[in-house]
């Protein structure tokens, strides 16, 4: 039935979470409590991979606004990378990268990570 | 109609007494006259004192066979529809054989000189067997006579008891009994009258008294007599045995007591019917022995019987009553009432887990004969459910006071205690608990009965649940139903008329509510707003912000000069209630139809589309952030509004998300640009045109598969303004209301 899925990953400090496949109204409470289970294991700097998620609606766009605050008020971010050109023009067209640093690779978010813990 | 079956009524029952009466009528003429023929070839014999030839001796037994046959027969037929109780069946034999009897007896003694130390016989002559005088041969037919009759009454009575639950082999037994007995009756055929037996036939008697015990031991009648009933049947069947061996003794010894010589009578009378009428005798002996000895091993277990079977019936229709109940309360408490009302444990409680608390841990919910304060003092029934759960049966505890699982004490009347799991649909929905003050209450049987109600009352909750939840169902689509009129009405009910603009908008939900909104305003100097907006998320949450939005839009609007400023003023509002995880996107454009000129600004909603009539088009995608996603300054500063010249010919499409990403079977998005095309090949015709094709095309690409996001199209045209148009407005949505 649900055809999203998280997986969890490591780079150095950064909590990785690569999003599979559509991330709607039905499949954003996954979302939720994968950002949840970061915030529990005070892994804060969470990087989102979007390089497999397919499609994206405005209730999973809801997430990112539900925990962005706690996360950054508890000294870390949630940065977005490597998203698909249609998912990026959801995210575009509400202003997100504005609010979010939405990066075109994973390495560059890793780096943008690494370069705020050295400031 | 009264009358009819009135009139209707004897004749049927007359016909109906015919056809059965009739062959009975038959067998009892053939019988009589069977009989008197008999009669004549003794007075023959008597007349003559010579006896008979072979061939008339043979001519006899066939007519005295026919006539006791047909007596059989009519026995048989008038016994056969009777369903008597089997004291009843007794006691009727026992006094019809009283009377029969007791007639052979005195006519026995009639005209008998009873001489002590002298035996006068029977008045046969001793060396021929033929009768000395007249009146000895009407005495000799006379017990005879009454004898048969008593014979086969009782065989025929006795068979009503015999084939009590009858099977296919106990039907055949008794037939073979009978066909045995008959058969050994036939063998003594050529027998002189008193002469012993010959090996044959004492072997054809075997074989029938062997038969004779088969049908003794049916007695399956017995199980259904009450502990009454039993007494008494235990009493006939002694007095039937003892009359039967005094009145036809076993081998001859007492046979006098009653009737004097009766077998000798018989004898005389014709052999096989003698023999007959003494195997019947021993049959009834027998039976009625077995019968008594059984019913007097049963008597015991009667009460114990009775008491089960007491229970079991409450039980049932406890189970019944169940069924009928919806009302939890009620129904948790009939539930937990009935092992006692049944009589099977002396207190019972049912334990559930309360889904409302959100434990999964079982708790109390109704108790009988104990209260659940003294329950938790005891046990700990959560412990118990999960003990009986792992051993997947019901949980007997046979010594309470020595189990360490309990708390209970010698003298806290619980002596053993009995858990029985509740299942629904192969899932536990709770247990049920009864506890007896005796140390090893509950016997199998009473684990039986207990688990079956549970069944039962499992499928009862189930239910009443379902029942529940069916209500509730219908109650929500009803709220739902409601809802869905009350957001039908917060969207316009008819689009402006507006000289020089030509507008078309509809929006669809997927659910019975939704998070689109569009809107229009007439604002001050021909200017018109008009608002297109998507609250993230669906359904009854986005619905309610929905709400908000319009009740921001119709009191802000007419403030606002631009549509940055309204944007700005909306973001204000709505950050004070919006959940963090709710943004709003929305579309504000402001069209002058003085200046022609058209304002819009963009809060993160999906771009206008925009075609002028040379076949120009583009999307709108002025930068702006969503309503709600910045609480502060940013969203202001990241506002940017466009002005447009209109130009006679121009089009502007506004649209929510659920538009461009409708998908079509294959999976594939409508998009933006199929949009656009659609768009600029309609341009030429009004905003109603192109706002039909758009849907049109919308519905054909997506074939059969149904909308699973709100989707909302509004559609503007600009025709440009003749100038006698310039005249006051025609008619707004503000006034039409």
């Amino acid at each position: 039935m649900s055809n999203f899925s998280v997986g969890f990953r490591t780079s150095g400090s950064v909590q990785i979470l690569d999003l599979h496949g559509e991330l709607d109204a039905h499949t954003a409470a996954e979302l939720e409590a994968a950002i949840q289970k970061c915030q529990q294991e005070n892994q804060v700097r969470i990087l989102i991979n979007g390089s497999d998620l397919l499609y994206i609606s405005s209730a999973g766009l809801g997430v990112f606004m539900a925990y962005i605050e706690e996360v950054r008020e508890s000294g870390g971010d949630i940065k977005i990378a490597a998203l698909q050109a249609k998912v990026f023009n959801v995210f575009d067209l509400l202003g997100f990268p504005m609010l979010f640093d939405i990066m075109e690779s994973e390495e560059e978010a890793v780096e943008k990570f690494s370069e705020a813990k050295a400031e | 109609m009264a009358e009819y079956s009135l009139e209707t009524k004897p004749s049927k029952s007359l016909r109906k007494r015919l056809t059965e009466r009739g062959p009975m009528v038959l067998y009892g003429i053939l019988f009589a006259a069977c009989l008197a023929v008999g009669i004549g070839f003794h007075f023959q014999q008597w007349s003559s004192q010579v006896p008979l030839s072979t061939t008339l001796f043979l001519l006899y037994s066939a007519v005295t066979t026919v006539g006791f046959g047909s007596l059989w027969l009519f026995l048989r037929r008038y016994y056969r529809l009777r369903q008597d109780s089997p004291a009843k069946t007794l006691w009727s034999l026992l006094i019809t054989g009283f009377i029969l009897i007791s007639l052979a007896a005195i006519t026995s003694r009639i005209g008998r000189i009873d001489a002590p130390g002298l035996d006068l016989g029977l008045g046969f002559d001793l060396n021929t067997g033929i009768a000395l005088t007249f009146p000895t041969i009407v005495k000799m037919v006379v017990i005879s006579v009454l004898l048969i009759l008593f014979a086969f009454l009782l065989l025929n009575r006795f068979q009503g008891l015999v084939l009590v639950k009858r099977s296919k082999t106990s039907q055949r037994n008794w037939n073979v009994m009978l066909f045995s007995m008959t058969l050994t009756a036939a063998l003594t055929l050529m027998n002189t009258p008193g002469a012993g037996q010959s090996q044959w036939q004492n072997m054809a008697l075997a074989v029938s008294v062997v038969f004779m015990v088969v049908n003794s031991f049916r007695l399956s009648w017995i199980v259904f007599l009450s502990f009454k009933e039993k007494l008494a049947t235990i009493g006939l069947c002694l007095v039937f045995a003892t009359f039967l061996i005094l009145a036809f003794g076993i081998a001859q010894f007492s046979s006098d007591l009653f009737v004097i010589g009766g077998s000798g009578f018989l004898q005389h009378f014709f052999v096989p019917l003698a023999t007959f009428v003494e195997q019947a005798s021993l049959f009834g002996i027998l039976y009625c022995s077995t019968a008594f000895l059984s019913l007097l091993f049963h008597l015991p277990t009667s009460g114990d019987y009775e008491q089960r079977a007491g229970e079991r019936a409450t039980m049932h229709s406890l189970a019944h009553l169940v069924g009928q109940v919806f009302d939890a309360e009620t129904l948790f408490a009939t539930i937990a009432s009935a092992p006692v009302e049944a009589g099977s444990a002396d207190a019972s409680w049912l334990v559930m887990p309360d889904p409302s608390s959100g434990s999964l841990r079982h708790h109390v919910v109704s108790s009988h004969n104990i209260s659940p304060d003294r329950i938790s003092e005891l046990v700990d029934s959560a412990l118990l459910v999960d003990e009986m759960t792992a051993q997947g049966d019901p949980l007997i505890i046979r010594e309470a006071p020595a189990d360490h699982r309990l708390n209970v004490r010698p003298g806290d009347q619980m002596g053993s205690l009995l858990v029985v799991p509740l299942i629904a649909r192969d899932e536990l929905i709770g247990a049920l608990f009864a506890s007896k003050a005796v140390v090893s209450g509950f016997e199998r049987d009473d684990v039986e009965t207990i688990s079956i109600f549970a069944a039962q009352a499992s499928v009862a909750i189930d239910n009443a649940r379902l029942f529940e939840q069916q209500v509730e169902k219908e109650r929500l689509a009803r709220e739902l139903s409601i809802a869905r009129e009350v957001q039908r009405k917060l969207l316009p009910q008819s689009v402006p008329q507006l000289p020089g603009l030509s507008m078309a908008a509809s929006s669809i939900s997927a659910q019975e509510v939704g998070g689109d909104y569009y809107d229009f305003v007439q604002l001050e100097n021909d200017r018109y707003g008009v608002i297109i907006g998507d609250v993230s998320g669906k359904g009854t949450s986005a619905a309610f912000y929905m709400a908000e939005m319009r009740g921001i839009f119709q009191s802000v609007s007419r403030l606002a000069a631009t549509p940055s400023i309204f944007l700005h003023h909306a973001n204000m509002a709505l950050a004070q209630t919006l959940d963090r995880n709710v943004f709003i996107s929305a579309i504000y454009m402001i069209v002058d139809l003085k200046n022609e000129t058209l304002d819009i600004a963009r809060a993160g909603h999906c771009p206008a589309a925009a075609v002028r009539l040379s076949g120009e088009s583009r999307f709108l995608r002025t930068k702006g952030l969503g309503l709600g996603l910045d609480r502060g300054d940013l969203f202001l500063k990241s506002l940017e509004e466009e002005r447009i010249n209109l130009e006679p010919g121009d089009v502007f499409v506004l649209y929510t998300d659920g538009v461009v990403e409708s998908r079509n079977p294959e999976g594939e998005e409508f998009g933006y640009d199929r949009l656009l095309v659609t768009i600029d090949e309609n341009r030429h015709e009004d905003a109603d045109g192109i706002h039909s094709a758009v849907l049109s095309d919308l519905k054909n690409f997506m074939g059969n598969e149904v909308y699973d996001d709100d989707m909302t199209l509004v559609v503007l045209k600009w025709h440009g303004l003749p100038l006698e148009a310039l005249s006051p407005p025609v008619q707004s949505m503000e006034e039409s209301k």
